[in-house]
């Protein structure tokens, strides 16, 4: 199979190495998956499990969850049009609420292709969360539709050992809907993460951030779009790079504001911590707008650990290594602290934590 | 507990201790005093071991063991608790999260077992109380938006809750109201005033001395202590200033 992939002089794609995904493509899984079981979160709802992208039917109660075909519409997009029609749907009618939908997704090398597809109708709430384990080339793309005052929250973490993970949802929000979507990349292959959020309806509200955290040679990569195309809309895009030794972690966050689309409230919070002058992490907080009134905040740091921090917390007995932990995961909690449940933010706070102690490996 | 010979030390290549010797014994409150720029803060942060600050010669020991060949959580570890004039903010780390973590770290050096939330939780409180403090600073980030009162009280808290052998405080007098330099003055005696542990205070006002009565005063002067005395020296020196005791610059 030939792969048709953008390179690095596109600008969307200048901080992304996709050079490892050829030889992903054209290798096979070993099917011999990794435990899943610390990836489960603690609470009730329906389990789907995906192995290679393959659904297990043994493992999972899906719930309202349905398997089959699902049209992510994403072929505008350069990885995201590979994930195919394949995958899994959540359709909510009016007023329906569904418990947290967890999905755990492992893969054991080569490469996997899944799409989904979610649509809540008016007043359906939903909650779902993701984990990406294992190795090889793991790609998704969803297509997300939120009728009037529905409300989604997504928390993704890809914690994947090897290889390459990549993800890209395009949403739609109606009016007075709601989406909130995190990511939390803590393991240690590579990611790339897109989304293109469109606000269509008026006082509508969209989020979405997370945390990046990168060592050793890993390239993360995450390219937000929200796109204000109503009035009263709010969105919120808070991002936390975390680079150490010759990491790169890259977040790039863009907020449109149509000429009618008066009254936006957009906020970007970008932040890159480096652990080491060898790391490098690059942010990119973008704005266009065409309204004239608005209220748009952006900010862009990119620093060190305190010192004068550091020492403080060594004067009390706090090891080099615990305090740098210490102080990175304050550093972090901002984006993960977002997530609405309780077992789900614990979970990958957890799962950050193990990142910062280096037991993910 | 602490014997300091001949100390020298440099920060940002400037030479700022020039040689001091002095011995503080179990059940020993000793305080040092001197005029701005004398070398107070340095002496602090050299026996604390902060990053910057180099010893170029003399030496110290801390029970016997050398002092400046350990890094400074081991200096903790090991029972010497430094008061900071300016106590770090920490943004996004609870005070007690901070402070289970720092005690734990000390009782896991020492070989003891890690205390529970619950019991941690308990003993927090109870310094917290003792020193006037209100419970719901613990649970804030670690000296975020807390006054200059109110850092000092949480220096006292967690001097409390670690229980050193020596505690070095450096000018934690400095900024307080009268009755946050009596809680202060409270939590020393407290926490410290004990025949097996040991202060060293370094003030630039002897009011502090009104509430905590050291054994002994010494004057630092350009590196040096210039002059050592009873407590009648701190009201000496209150009377007349500093101008005037040998050593020291007009």
């Amino acid at each position: 199979m030939t792969l048709a992939l953008p390179s690095a002089r596109d600008e969307a794609w200048r901080w992304s190495d996709l050079g490892a995904l050829p030889a992903l493509a054209d290798a096979q899984p070993s099917g011999q998956p990794r435990a899943i079981d610390d990836l489960w979160i603690d609470t009730p709802g329906p389990r789907l499990l995906f192995v290679d992208g393959a659904y297990d039917t043994t493992r999972s109660n899906p719930g309202p969850v349905r398997i089959g075909s699902a049209n992510p519409d994403a072929s505008k997009h350069a990885l995201g049009r590979l994930a195919g029609t394949t995958g899994w749907s959540l359709t909510l009618g009016r007023d329906a609420a569904s418990e947290t939908i967890q999905i755990v997704h492992v893969a054991t090398g080569g490469a996997n292709h899944l799409a989904a597809e979610i649509v809540l109708d008016e007043d359906a709430t939903a909650s779902i969360v993701e984990s990406f384990a294992g190795e090889g080339w793991t790609n998704r793309a969803a297509s997300i539709r939120l009728a009037r005052s529905a409300r989604l929250m997504v928390a993704r973490r890809f914690v994947q050992d090897a290889g390459f993970q990549s993800h890209a949802d395009t949403a739609e929000i109606g009016q007075g809907a709601s989406l909130a979507t995190t990511s939390l990349v803590a393991g240690a292959a590579d990611s790339r993460l897109d989304g293109h959020l469109s606000i269509s309806g008026i006082e509508a509200y969209a989020e979405a951030g997370g945390a990046l955290l990168g060592r050793a040679r890993q390239r993360h990569d995450a390219q937000f779009v929200v796109r204000h195309a109503a009035a009263n809309g709010q969105s919120r895009q808070i991002w936390r790079a975390v680079a150490d030794e010759q990491a790169i972690a890259s977040a790039a966050a863009r907020v449109e504001v149509a000429r009618h689309a008066q009254k936006t409230d957009g906020e970007q919070s970008l932040r890159g911590l480096l652990l080491t002058r060898t790391a490098a992490i690059n942010l990119k907080p973008e704005l266009e707008i065409f309204a004239d009134d608005v209220k748009c905040g952006h900010g862009a740091t990119v620093g060190e650990l305190d010192r004068q921090a550091l020492f403080y917390l060594a004067s009390r007995g706090i090891a080099p290594l615990p305090a740098r932990a210490m102080l990175t995961r304050a550093f972090v909690a901002d984006a993960v602290a977002r997530i609405g449940s309780e077992a789900v933010r614990e979970a990958f706070a957890d799962t950050a934590d193990d990142w910062l102690r280096g037991t993910i490996a | 507990m602490l014997n300091i010979q001949n100390l020298h030390a440099e920060t940002a290549g400037k030479a700022i201790l020039k040689g001091i010797t002095l011995a503080i014994n179990p059940g020993e409150i000793h305080a040092i005093m001197g005029p701005n720029g004398a070398g107070k803060s340095t002496l602090a942060y050299t026996l604390g071991g902060r990053p910057g600050y180099a010893v170029t010669e003399g030496l110290a020991t801390f029970d016997g063991a050398d002092l400046l060949a350990m890094e400074p959580h081991e200096r903790a570890a090991a029972g010497l608790f430094l008061g900071f004039q300016y106590p770090v903010e920490i943004p996004g780390v609870s005070n007690l999260q901070f402070l289970r973590e720092a005690l734990n770290a000390q009782r896991k050096q020492r070989g003891e077992e890690p205390l529970s939330g619950a019991e941690f939780i308990k003993i927090a409180r109870a310094e917290a109380t003792s020193l006037g403090l209100d419970h719901e600073m613990l649970k804030r980030p670690v000296n975020v938006g807390f006054s200059g009162g109110e850092k000092k009280r949480n220096e006292m808290v967690q001097m409390g809750i670690i229980a050193p052998k020596l505690a070095i405080l450096d000018e934690t007098d400095s900024g307080l109201d009268i009755d946050a330099l009596k809680a202060v003055g409270h939590g020393i005696n407290t926490i410290m005033r004990k025949p097996d542990k040991a202060v060293l205070l370094i003030t630039h006002y002897q009011r502090l001395l009104d509430y905590v009565k050291p054994d002994f005063v010494h004057v630092l002067a350009d590196g040096r202590i210039v002059r050592s005395g009873g407590p009648e020296l701190a009201h000496e020196l209150e009377r007349e200033g500093y101008v005037g005791i040998d050593g020291v610059a007009a």
